[in-house]
């Protein structure tokens, strides 16, 4: 697939230049003569106009506001463009019309071409778009060859206020402009490329966009708006390289700046921006949108209203004001909103195209298709609809109707980076096998066909039964879940791109995507529940719980789905109380969203969890539901609570608060400052690493005995110092005393399961000990509460299997598959328990898993499951896999023995 | 040792290796490899080259004189048919007296000259290259001690055995441009890596080692292991280790036997490379028909006529329906099967009347 990226230095021009380059450096050249002989000078005896493009260029727009302003003669006027330009850098708009606005003699702006479209730029940039209009047209009409700027300028203004097709006349007039050689300036030929990017000619925009740059490498616009269309196609990494490029050049280019912030997300580059322009209208609207994100409403709104008291015509915004008057259900707002974008630029799809994309972040995908459609109706043409349709409505699990429009989308702008990952994906589910079971339909490749499914299938079931019957709510099914091999698929099918950090499962209602537990070391079974939970609470609210109820209720009904599932991280209360970390509940979500780090995201999903579980256990079950229930209404969230709890956020929080401390101070361990959190992947699936017990292993040295020893002595609760002292102790064989150090930190936090835990190095000692009763004794401490640990419970299950404790070692096989059902040990371990117990059907189950995990030995593996099928009465099934275990080996004996029972009760 | 086993093991190479026979020689002439007769002997040759490191050194260490135990153990080798020459002669600690002489020049070509003095022709002999490889095409090199030797040289050391059977086995990093060298008819060449690029040392050594101990590569329970059976079980290791290490493979091995110097990745017998490699065994062929009765020999030839029509059918496959296939290929292993009771019927009353 295409993608739209840098092109190399050798690429070929888009369009055919008819005169040659001599003829371009004569012009240079006599422009620069003339402009050297009659402008005036600065004090440096450089000309005002050479010295203010200089400093307009780094950044030193007050110093070049007045130097372009000493420009005279025939720089007087690009003097004057350059003071207007630097003025709206600084967000002056004012002087930066009325500086350029003042040499217009009589508004003949036909006969001051550069001055009137400068004029007319920083119009439409406050939203005098109507006037900004005018202006252009007098000069177009009035000029056989206006400046190729006023055209493209001219043709943009046009297809923003929706007169596309007159629009697209002008602009395709500076793009013959280019195809007749008559462009030669850097800043045209950006202008050019522009007209091509507004046309939808995307290839020759950046291929425009590469000249321009090379041109001139200064042109810090070009740098720019070559980021922009990266960015609009969702080319995160080309986008930054060129923003980057322009702020290397200038570190004061605002418009770079903003973009940067749009690639990262990055929160002081946008502070920069507004220190240096305060009016800057996209920075604000980024900020504003960013500031949305991580809840922090109010200030978003501030930011907001300043844009639209600068520009009525501010399209993003009214977007995303209209977007959130939609998702509240507030009508009235949102025709108003409708309205005033209507009364400068009527049917304009990208208006709708945003409010799609809102709905659609906000899990509310119905409601995206809808408004991805209107936005189609209302323009065709609008590629990004087609994206925007298509990935809603595979969120919604219609997957036939979102590849075709995917595809459309594609076929149109096949440099939509988004439009093109999502395509691939589906060249993936193609290789891939559909399960059913009574309530779900899985996608997965075809060795988690094999392998996975057999677990899978009567898990998914079990969740059904169990939470819906708990929520009293049955959601719309069959609910659909895609199990990908690669993260990058995964990442692609849930979000458009190929990174989305340590997600491991994303639920959207009706459909669900999870990494293929065979890329994971985390207890898949917990993984899926977890995200089956969501689709009850988001289908109960038609997808409108906050993120942090979601993810608490669904982190709580792990521990209720296995007693050993759930996250245990008291050190991490006793550190958050301490440190006085506990967010507001008010302000749970911005813990999701400001997660600076895989530790804060991990306490974002523990606290999330302490709230849900805090409601159980003071409120009673019912309450959470109600609160849940109460999603489902559009209301203010001071309401809900009130509603549900008599209480306002604040005295719920207060209460949280207090049943915290009664719970830290159960907990009632001692966390010293210096230690750092546990850290864990995968946002709290998995095992989280305990990096001062890790070093504590490496480094076995004295001073660290002391130093440990020191801090025992002065506060006698200090988990970590009993924990890594007795790390140091173990590894020095110092065994005695390690034990007695590791199970005075076992005492200490019971629930504790970072790595390494105190079980796990007291069962290594008990192992290098001999003492097998005693690493057993551990390893079932161990498991307690880690759920993600393989090997321990194939020991332990082994060890059962060895007493004949059959239902131990049922158990403990099923602790280590819920870990990693793709390792052939545990299967081959099910297998004979299966056979022990004489349960034949289980054994054909795990010999035909075996199967598709042999490498080395097929024919012994398809001898075993041809055993097992004929133990289990199957004998067509046992002829057919002693054959092909035959045609490999045809003189194994035992396989010869088997093909004779099976097709004749024949033995030896 | 089973004398069942072992009496099925030499009717399957002679059929085999008459298939092969026919199918390596397009133009009509007779020559014959991998014959597999009881009377022949197969020697080997292990070359394990020095290297920097503790890690390495210990590795090859592990790795040459595993080999030279398994083979010892398992597959009939003596002090007389298998020699390790081994980086300078001598190693610390146990284990010295395995090795026959240094890994360097001079030892090599005593080694090959004393090969010559005993070998006989239609014997086998298969070289193991343990170590580093270094270079592309012509100029890839095993490092010897002392100057390093091309694959050029090598291969014209190799001349010399133009009566014999011929394996080389190439572990080295970077050890495709040598093993390319050493490509001739007749002769079956695995290469560790597939390219000069892979210059990383590759890990394929240890599964095929591996492959070889206790049998472990052995796919068709005949209880012998081909090349091909070792080839196809240290690869699929291989690839299985690095997946597991969610790391990009650094090295894919190939098997050229057809002596095109070409090399593929996935030889089997219905391939272009394959077939040699599948009746090349490491192990010695042992007659064991010895003191079977009338009725036992046969039902032993019954036994390798039905086996023989299993492979032939098996190499048709494509020829026929799916259902055809399986009903023919049904027929003919549940004959397979009633024969072989019926033998082991015969045997078993044979030992009972001795004892």
């Amino acid at each position: 697939m295409k993608s739209l990226t840098r092109v190399s230095q050798l690429n070929s021009k888009p369009m055919a230049r008819k005169h040659s380059t001599a003829a371009v450096l004569l012009l240079a050249s006599l422009a620069f003569s003339v402009s050297a002989q009659d402008s005036g000078q600065t004090n440096t005896g450089e000309s005002a106009l050479f010295r203010g493009e200089q400093l307009l260029m780094t950044g030193s727009y007050a110093a070049a506001t007045d130097i372009f302003q000493m420009a005279d003669g025939l720089d007087r006027n690009e003097g004057l463009v350059g003071a207007s330009k630097a003025f709206a850098m600084m967000g002056n708009y004012i002087d930066a019309m009325s500086v350029v606005e003042n040499a217009i003699e009589d508004d003949e702006y036909a006969s001051f071409p550069l001055l009137s479209t400068q004029l007319a730029e920083v119009k439409r940039a406050v939203g005098e778009s109507k006037e900004a209009l005018e202006i252009l047209e007098s000069v177009v009409a009035g000029l056989a060859e206006p400046p190729v700027r006023t055209l493209v300028q001219y043709g943009s203004l046009l297809d923003f206020v929706g007169q596309r097709q007159i629009a697209f006349s002008i602009l395709d007039r500076a793009m013959q402009r280019y195809n007749n050689g008559l462009v030669f300036a850097s800043e045209d030929v950006a202008m050019v490329a522009l007209a091509s990017w507004l046309m939808g000619n995307f290839h020759d925009a950046n291929s425009l966009f590469n000249e321009a740059t090379r041109a001139n490498p200064n042109n810090l616009e070009a740098h720019s708006l070559w980021g922009d269309l990266f960015l609009e196609k969702y080319n995160a990494s080309d986008a930054e390289r060129s923003y980057q490029e322009a702020i290397d050049i200038n570190g004061r280019y605002v418009p770079a700046l903003v973009g940067m912030a749009n690639v990262v997300g990055d929160e002081r580059a946008l502070q920069r921006a507004l220190a240096i322009n305060p009016n800057s209208i996209p920075a604000m609207e980024t900020y504003g949108q960013l500031l949305m994100v991580n809840g922090r409403e109010e200030e978003a709104h501030d930011y907001f209203e300043r844009v639209l008291a600068l520009n009525p015509e501010s399209l993003k915004t009214l977007s995303v004001l209209a977007s959130q008057a939609a998702l509240e259900e507030r009508s009235a707002d949102y025709e108003g909103y409708l309205a005033q974008v209507e009364s400068f630029s009527p049917n304009n799809p990208i208006f709708l195209g945003n409010v799609a994309d809102s709905f659609g972040n906000n899990y509310l995908f119905d409601e995206a298709v809808v408004f991805a459609r209107a936005a189609i109706a209302a323009d065709p043409q609008y590629w990004q609809g087609y994206t925007l349709l298509g990935s809603n409505l595979i969120r919604l699990g219609e997957e036939e109707e979102g590849k075709t429009n995917l595809e459309i989308g594609y076929e149109n702008d096949p440099f939509n980076v988004l439009t093109s990952n999502m395509l691939k994906v589906f060249d993936t589910l193609e290789t891939y096998r559909t399960l059913e079971s009574e309530h779900f339909k899985v996608h997965m490749s075809e060795n988690d066909a094999d392998v996975l499914w057999p677990y899978l299938e009567p898990l998914l079931e079990e969740s059904w039964v169990t939470l819906t019957a708990k929520y009293g709510f049955e959601p719309e099914g069959p609910i659909l879940i895609e199990v990908f091999e690669k993260s990058e698929d995964f990442a692609v099918r849930s979000v458009g791109l190929p990174d989305i950090g340590p997600l491991v499962g994303i639920c959207f209602g009706k459909v669900i995507t999870l990494i293929s537990p065979d890329t994971l070391s985390a207890n898949w079974q917990e993984i899926v529940w977890h995200e089956f939970m969501h689709v009850i609470t988001l289908q109960m609210t038609g997808n409108r719980m906050p993120r942090w109820l979601s993810e608490g209720i669904s982190v709580y009904e792990e521990r209720e789905g296995r007693p050993y599932w759930g996250r245990s991280q008291g050190l991490d209360l006793v550190r958050a109380s301490e440190q006085d970390k506990l967010l507001h509940v008010a302000d749970l979500n911005s813990g999701f969203s400001g997660a600076q780090n895989s530790a804060d995201l991990g306490f974002a999903y523990f606290q999330a969890y302490l709230v849900v579980d805090f409601i159980a256990d003071e409120y009673g079950f019912e309450k959470l539901v109600e609160l849940v229930d109460q999603y489902a209404f559009i209301k203010e969230e001071e309401e809900r609570f009130d509603e549900v709890f008599d209480q306002n956020l604040g005295q719920f929080d207060a209460a949280f608060r207090g049943w915290i401390d009664r719970r830290v101070a159960e907990i009632n361990v001692y966390v010293h400052t210096e230690d750092l959190p546990d850290e864990g992947d995968g946002h709290g699936h998995g095992v989280r690493e305990n990096s001062s017990a890790i070093l504590a292993e490496l480094y076995n040295n004295v001073s660290l005995k002391q130093h440990m020893r020191a801090r025992i002595e002065e506060n006698d609760r200090d988990f970590q110092a009993y924990l890594q002292l007795g790390i140091v102790l173990f590894k020095e064989e110092s065994f005695f005393e390690a034990k007695q150090y590791l199970n005075q930190a076992y005492e200490l936090l019971p629930s504790y399961t970072g790595y390494p835990s105190p079980p796990l190095v007291l069962s290594q000692i008990y192992e290098q000990e001999g003492n097998r009763e005693a690493q057993l004794q551990q390893l079932e401490l161990l498991l307690q509460n880690l759920q993600h640990d393989y090997a321990s419970a194939i020991i332990l299950a082994e060890a059962a299997l060895e007493e004949s404790n059959f239902e131990r070692a049922e158990y403990y096989i099923d602790r280590a598959i819920q870990v990693d059902p793709y390792r052939a040990d545990v299967h081959q371990l099910k297998a004979s328990y299966a056979e022990t117990i004489g349960d034949s059907q289980l054994a054909v189950t795990e010999y035909e898993v075996l199967l598709k995990l042999e490498i080395n030995d097929p024919a012994e593996a398809q001898t075993n499951l041809a055993q097992a099928y004929l133990n289990n009465g199957q004998a067509l099934q046992a002829k057919e896999n002693i054959l092909r275990a035959l045609e490999t080996a045809p003189s194994y004996q035992r396989a010869q023995r088997i093909l004779l029972q099976s097709i004749d009760g024949d033995s030896d | 040792m089973n004398l069942l086993l072992k009496t099925f093991a030499v009717g399957l190479g002679v059929l085999l290796a008459n298939a092969a026979s026919a199918q390596s020689d397009g133009n009509g002439s007779e020559n014959e490899f991998f014959l597999d007769r009881p009377d022949s002997t197969k020697y080997a040759v292990i070359l394990a080259g020095p290297t920097v490191g503790d890690e390495n050194k210990s590795q090859f260490r592990q790795w040459a004189f595993s080999l030279h135990d398994i083979l010892a153990r398992d597959y009939g080798y003596s002090s007389d048919t298998i020699s390790l020459l081994y980086d300078r002669g001598e190693v610390e600690g146990a284990g010295s007296q395995r090795i026959d002489a240094a890994c360097d020049l001079v030892g090599i070509q005593q080694e090959f000259a004393r090969l010559q003095s005993v070998v006989q022709p239609g014997d086998q002999i298969t070289i193991y290259l343990i170590g580093h490889g270094s270079g592309a095409e012509e100029e890839s090199k095993f490092n010897i001690v002392g100057p390093d030797i091309t694959g050029g040289q090598f291969a014209g050391m190799l001349d010399v055995f133009d009566q014999q059977d011929m394996i080389i086995v190439n572990t080295t990093s970077a050890s495709y441009g040598f093993s390319a060298s050493l490509s001739n008819e007749g002769r079956v060449v695995v290469s560790s890596t597939r390219s000069s690029s892979e210059k990383f040392d590759p890990i394929f050594s240890n599964y095929f080692i591996e492959a070889l101990d206790n049998r472990n590569g052995d796919r068709d329970k005949n209880n012998r292991v081909s090349i091909l059976e070792a080839f196809n079980y240290a690869k699929s290791n291989v690839e299985e280790f690095y997946e597991e290490q969610g790391r990009l493979a650094s090295e894919h091995a190939g098997l050229d036997d057809n002596g095109d110097a070409l090399f593929s990745l996935n030889p089997t017998v219905a391939e272009i490379d394959g077939r040699l490699a599948e009746i090349a065994y490491i192990d010695n062929l042992v007659d064991d028909t010895a003191g079977l009765s009338a009725e036992a020999i046969q039902l032993k030839s019954r036994m390798q006529d039905l086996e023989r029509s299993v492979f032939i059918l098996r190499g048709r496959k494509v020829e026929f329906l799916e259902q055809d296939y399986w009903q023919q290929m049904e027929e003919l292993l549940v004959d397979l099967a009633r024969a072989t009771g019926q033998f082991n019927e015969v045997v078993n009353q044979g030992e009972s009347i001795e004892q």
